[in-house]
């Protein structure tokens, strides 16, 4: 019965004009940046979050996130007619969608996969509705203790989950520790590796470096390679699958659905990594796997609807421990701390509004967005159009204008373009940024709860095995550390790990 | 990968380079965390996770190398085979370019030559196309910020902006 009043109070806040409309900016540039192929989510939330600043925390939120869940929407549109994903989520919908859309069915392709997704992402906020509350009471628990072992979970399974060696994931992550400590000590307030440089007295800037390393870096790469789009020109009919269509894909939906969503629980996890394993899984499953990559449709229902029940579930751990499962949540962890929020196991009973606005905007999104998908898909597709000699320059117009408001500093810009360069050259060498990412937002926690634990257990370094939670992650972080030295596992990880792109 | 592109021993192997490049960062962050005094385990100093940091990373780098040494590891040149390596070290020129105007002379001054760089030199767009965009977006931006979001952009020594 509580559920139910907050999911009506929620609608209360959710369905406020203004709050319709941040809702629906954020679902329509979530889509348009799924479309584009060069430029994802984790850009656009960092270009917008200095916009944030101008709303209640509320509206910016709610942006914010619908840029994430739209841009799922958006990345297969591209992935199915142009056979480039559009965001890294839709990687594997290139493989079935573009066959279906070279046989003549790019309309039922699109509409499983825009009707998945409304299931998938329904379902999710359902399930988010009911474990966030419980496991925010459980969290309140939470000491320094399990808060650093769950972080170092989180960092371990990413650098696990990511493409090449890990042995360079792991370098990758130190860094990042490294990076996010620059600045004033929060317990001694002392200057750490700051040079004499009062621009970094107060850190770098999380804006300049996603920007740098994945806005810049991404264009580098791109300019450098000859992008071929092979569109598909012939006009798109029959958007609703048939019965047929329905039969094959009920059981992809709802297993993608379900595994999506426990997948995006999963610190390290995420959408790429729900996508991925419900493609092998319904290719596993299927009595008929020789059709898989020649046009099945279970091979775009799974795994679109995987990637959107992941989005869904990966707000769970930032909204109840504050701890963010990957670099799209810690840019909206950003987005909470810019308005003085801190999400965390309290965030639940002292911002109601806050938490179950935001929830009930995602199902108003979720509306918004099939309408945009179906409907308006002629004008996604004539959108794909747009040379890409005339759209990168644009995106590092943006990216400077955005990282320049985001603090009203040149010195960010520098720190900007110098992580693009820094971004560009790790890529080519087969360092992924992700991990870094991650970790760079997580060091400080990190760091904190980890001096906080030792200062309270009297240095005492059993207390991170005595508490059951803290050492049942740190164990699970061990075998995933040694795990690759088995060849048996190591080959298991080389078929699941990922490039965490934009 | 063949032998000419995958190397074991040699200068050429960019594995190699990543991974050197990495322990001098830990060496780095080890000399930091000692400079800021580690502390006792019952009262960690400010140095205390970033010298245990740059011990691991100094690990993952020396793991890196002996990977690199014993296994081989592809050339700087197979890095870059069969693409367009110019066109990234263009734009890169033209970014420390702006970077440098953008204070000096401002935000429009710098942002509309950037523009047309950009557009004509990389993979070039014809002059009737790139010039209004090149013109018309910064000024687009630069009307945006300052007239209805007050975001004042820097204008330079000439003020313009």
């Amino acid at each position: 019965m509580d559920t139910l009043v907050n999911v009506a109070h929620g609608f209360g806040v959710a369905l406020l004009p203004i709050n319709l409309l941040y809702c629906f900016i954020g679902v329509f540039i979530g889509t348009l940046v799924g479309v584009l192929p060069g430029i994802g989510p984790i850009s656009a939330m960092s270009l917008l979050l200095p916009i944030t600043l101008s709303g209640t925390p509320e509206s910016g939120i709610i942006m914010m996130a619908g840029i994430y869940y739209g841009s799922m929407y958006g990345g297969s549109t591209t992935s199915i007619l142009v056979n480039i994903p559009g965001e890294a989520a839709s990687v594997v919908t290139c493989i079935d969608g573009h066959q279906m859309a070279k046989q003549g069915r790019a309309g039922p392709a699109l509409g499983i996969s825009a009707l998945g997704s409304f299931i998938a992402g329904t379902f999710s906020l359902v399930a988010l509705m009911l474990i966030a509350p419980s496991l925010a009471n459980v969290a309140i628990a939470f000491g320094p203790a399990e808060y650093f072992s769950l972080m170092v979970l989180g960092l371990v399974v990413l650098t696990f989950l990511t493409q090449g060696s890990m042995a360079k994931a792991l370098l990758m992550a130190c860094i990042g520790i490294v990076l996010g400590l620059i600045g004033l000590d929060s317990i001694t307030a002392q200057p750490r590796l700051t040079f004499g440089r009062m621009e970094l007295i107060d850190g770098i800037g999380l804006v300049p470096v996603v920007m740098g390393l994945f806005g810049i870096a991404e264009v580098l790469i791109n300019t450098e390679q000859f992008i071929k789009r092979d569109v598909i020109n012939a006009k798109i009919t029959q958007l609703l699958p048939n019965k047929a269509d329905w039969k094959a894909s009920a059981g992809p939906i709802s297993r993608g659905t379900i595994l999506g969503f426990f997948l995006g629980i999963l610190p390290g996890g995420g959408a790429v990594v729900a996508s991925f394993a419900s493609y092998a899984l319904e290719k596993r499953l299927s009595k008929t796997p020789e059709r898989f990559g020649n046009g099945a449709i279970e091979g775009v229902a799974g795994p679109e609807s995987a990637n959107n029940a992941a989005a869904g579930g990966a707000f769970i751990p930032l909204m109840t421990l504050g701890i963010p499962p990957n670099v799209v949540m810690a840019l909206l962890l950003g987005a909470f701390v810019i308005h003085g929020l801190q999400p965390g196991p309290l965030l639940i009973t002292q911002n109601p509004g806050l938490f179950w606005g935001i929830v009930a905007s995602m199902y108003i999104g979720n509306v918004m967005l099939l309408v945009l998908n179906l409907p308006l898909i002629g004008m996604w597709v004539q959108l794909l159009k747009l040379p890409y000699n005339i759209l990168f320059p644009l995106i590092i117009l943006f990216t400077i204008i955005g990282v320049y408001c985001s603090s009203n500093n040149v010195f960010d810009v520098y720190v900007m373009i110098a992580f693009g360069v820094i971004g560009y050259f790790m890529r080519k060498l087969g360092y992924e940024p992700a991990p870094l990412v991650l970790a760079f937002v997580l060091g400080p926690m990190l760091e904190n709860n980890l001096r906080k634990s030792l200062i309270l257990s009297q240095g005492d370094l059993l207390t991170f095995v005595q508490r059951p939670i803290s050492a049942a992650c740190l164990v699970l972080a061990v075998v995933l550390l040694v795990g690759p030295l088995l060849p048996s596992l190591r080959k298991k990880r080389e078929l699941v790990a990922l490039d965490e792109g934009v | 990968m063949s032998d000419q592109t995958n190397v074991k021993l040699r200068l050429n192997n960019s594995e190699l380079w990543g991974g050197l490049i990495g322990l001098a960062l830990g060496i780095f962050v080890i000399r930091s965390g000692l400079k800021l005094k580690l502390g006792t385990i019952n009262d960690p100093g400010s140095g205390y996770v970033l010298f245990y940091t740059g011990m691991l990373m100094c690990v993952f780098a020396i793991t890196i190398i002996v990977a690199a040494v014993t296994e081989g590891g592809p050339t700087f040149a197979s890095r870059w085979e069969d693409t367009r390596w110019t066109k990234p070290l263009l734009i890169i020129a033209c970014l420390t370019a702006f970077s440098f105007a953008l204070d000096q002379i401002g935000f429009l001054l710098s942002a509309i030559p950037l523009m047309l760089l950009l557009l004509r030199v990389i993979d070039p767009v014809r002059w009737t196309l790139a010039i209004p965009i090149a013109v018309l977006t910064p000024l687009g931006v630069w009307w945006v910020l300052k007239r209805l979001l007050l975001i004042q952009l820097p204008s330079g020594i000439f003020e313009i902006g």
